[in-house]
């Protein structure tokens, strides 16, 4: 149950951080999006029914403090954790540079699907939807994945010393 | 047992795929269909995590206090002559206001053929803000306990913010008027044209179903219409930068520079009941009825 419940706390620490202190001008339009350095570091690190839960449960908590109606990021988020978990033996992570790539990537897909469902779901058509994918997107996602391989080294060190298992990261064994 | 096993063990992980985002689109639907038992589980969630977001805008708060108040105090002598004389400035021109005012008030009251429109509004605090880039959404402290509900109108004194999206016992979401989602029914304060100002996302909105014929320039103000119900008549929402008749047909579309700074929100009103209708206009529709 802890391999959950300090995540999660943590998750929701990153949350309220993401909501009030990153919101202030100037940095309020590139703010990277600290809750997706978790999931993707809990896709990275973690079992997948334990992780699974965990992240969905943080997508809950997003579209609560979002003005988005539909509930998109409980889809999203657990999306992007199994596709991280698909990906993380198939791609080398130990340097700066393929970790930000990594992040990077997953940050656009996340806009992409964001992107598609709204689309979707929106009787209306929303024209401006597009530009700010350049406009803000694009920055925040290039943000969140340089901040990506510091927030990394801390939670790793953070989750071997709390879980007293090295290498094995936040859930450890499910 | 069977099937127990062959879902748990044999396809352990594939099966705790489909379940997880199965109940996600589960969840996607319950809210469209905007059914009850989602808004108490929000509204529960909402209700443990917002106290400790309140304690972080205050720690905030609390920094840039002690930041303004005594780290950046340079020329601070000069400053301060400079503001007393500008407060004794403002202190004669308030007195001439105040006298203004009585007098407007006295003048209002012998002219009004109606009781004044009023509305009653509650004061919230700004607590958070939308932990995505995609939606503009503020929580504020002000929950059902305190009278709020689904729908009402958040204003403040620049102007229109928008309305209640979400509501918890003691904390509710607002949906900006710059989402996409966000569209109020208003009026070209000088020409009287309807249109209807729907969210642009990054501080702007846009004016559409504005009629091509309607003389519309840059720099008119637009305010809320009062139809709808939500929002009380006359609430100023910005003003128009720039129009585009574009081609051909019957609209013309406008941009609009919301005449709040939602980036520097602090405190908002929600109103809790919208004005009647005037009288009169309740007159022409029974007559219109009958």
């Amino acid at each position: 149950m802890k391999k959950i419940i300090f995540p999660l706390l943590l998750g929701i620490f990153f949350l309220i951080v993401q909501t009030t202190w990153l919101t202030f001008p100037p940095i309020w339009r590139i703010r990277p999006d600290i809750v997706l350095i978790l999931t993707l570091y809990v896709g990275l690190s973690s079992p997948p029914f334990s992780g699974g839960i965990l992240v969905f449960l943080l997508g809950y908590l997003m579209d609560l403090f979002s003005g988005n109606g539909f509930g998109l990021y409980a889809f999203s988020r657990p999306f992007l954790f199994y596709c991280a978990q698909l990906f993380k033996d198939r791609i080398y992570l130990e340097s700066f540079p393929s970790r930000s790539l990594f992040v990077f990537l997953f940050a656009l897909a996340e806009g992409f699907i964001l992107l598609i469902l709204l689309k979707a779901l929106n009787p209306e058509h929303l024209p401006n939807l597009y530009p700010l994918f350049f406009t803000v997107f694009l920055p925040q996602s290039f943000s969140t994945a340089l901040l990506f391989s510091v927030l990394f080294s801390l939670l790793k060190k953070g989750s071997s010393l709390l879980y007293a298992q090295p290498g094995t990261g936040i859930g450890g064994k499910l | 047992m069977r099937i127990r096993d062959f879902l748990f063990r044999k396809y352990a992980i594939p099966t705790v795929v489909i379940l997880l985002l199965l109940s996600a689109l589960i969840l996607v639907s319950l809210r469209v269909k905007e059914r009850k038992g989602v808004a108490f589980m929000d509204g529960l969630l909402m209700e443990v995590c917002s106290p400790f977001q309140k304690g972080s805008t205050f720690v905030i708060k609390k920094i840039k206090g002690v930041c303004e108040g005594y780290l950046f105090l340079i020329h601070l002598r000069r400053e301060n002559e400079e503001l007393k004389k500008r407060m004794a400035d403002l202190q004669r021109e308030n007195d001439q206001m105040r006298e203004m005012v009585l007098s407007h008030e006295r003048l209002r009251k012998l002219l009004q053929f109606r009781e004044t429109l009023s509305s009653t509004a509650i004061a919230a605090e700004v607590v958070g803000r939308d932990p995505s880039s995609w939606f503009k959404s503020v929580t504020i402290n002000k929950g059902e306990k305190d009278g709020v509900r689904k729908g009402m109108a958040v204003i403040s004194p620049e102007g229109v913010i928008g309305q209640i999206l979400k509501t918890a016992p003691s904390h509710s979401v607002v949906l900006l008027i710059t989402d996409y989602n966000s569209a109020i029914d208003s009026i070209i304060q000088r020409t009287r044209a309807k249109a209807i100002v729907k969210g642009g996302g990054e501080n702007r909105c846009q004016l559409k179903y504005l009629l091509r014929a309607e003389d519309v320039v840059a720099g008119d103000r637009v305010v809320t219409s009062g139809l709808g119900g939500n929002f009380p008549k006359g609430l100023m929402i910005g003003e128009i930068r720039e129009v585009d008749k574009k081609g051909h047909g019957i609209f013309q579309y406008a941009e609009l520079a919301p005449s709040v700074d939602f980036t520097r929100l602090e405190e908002v009103l929600v109103i809790k009941e919208s004005p009647p209708p005037p009288r009169e206009e309740k007159g022409k529709k029974v007559k219109k009825t009958r």
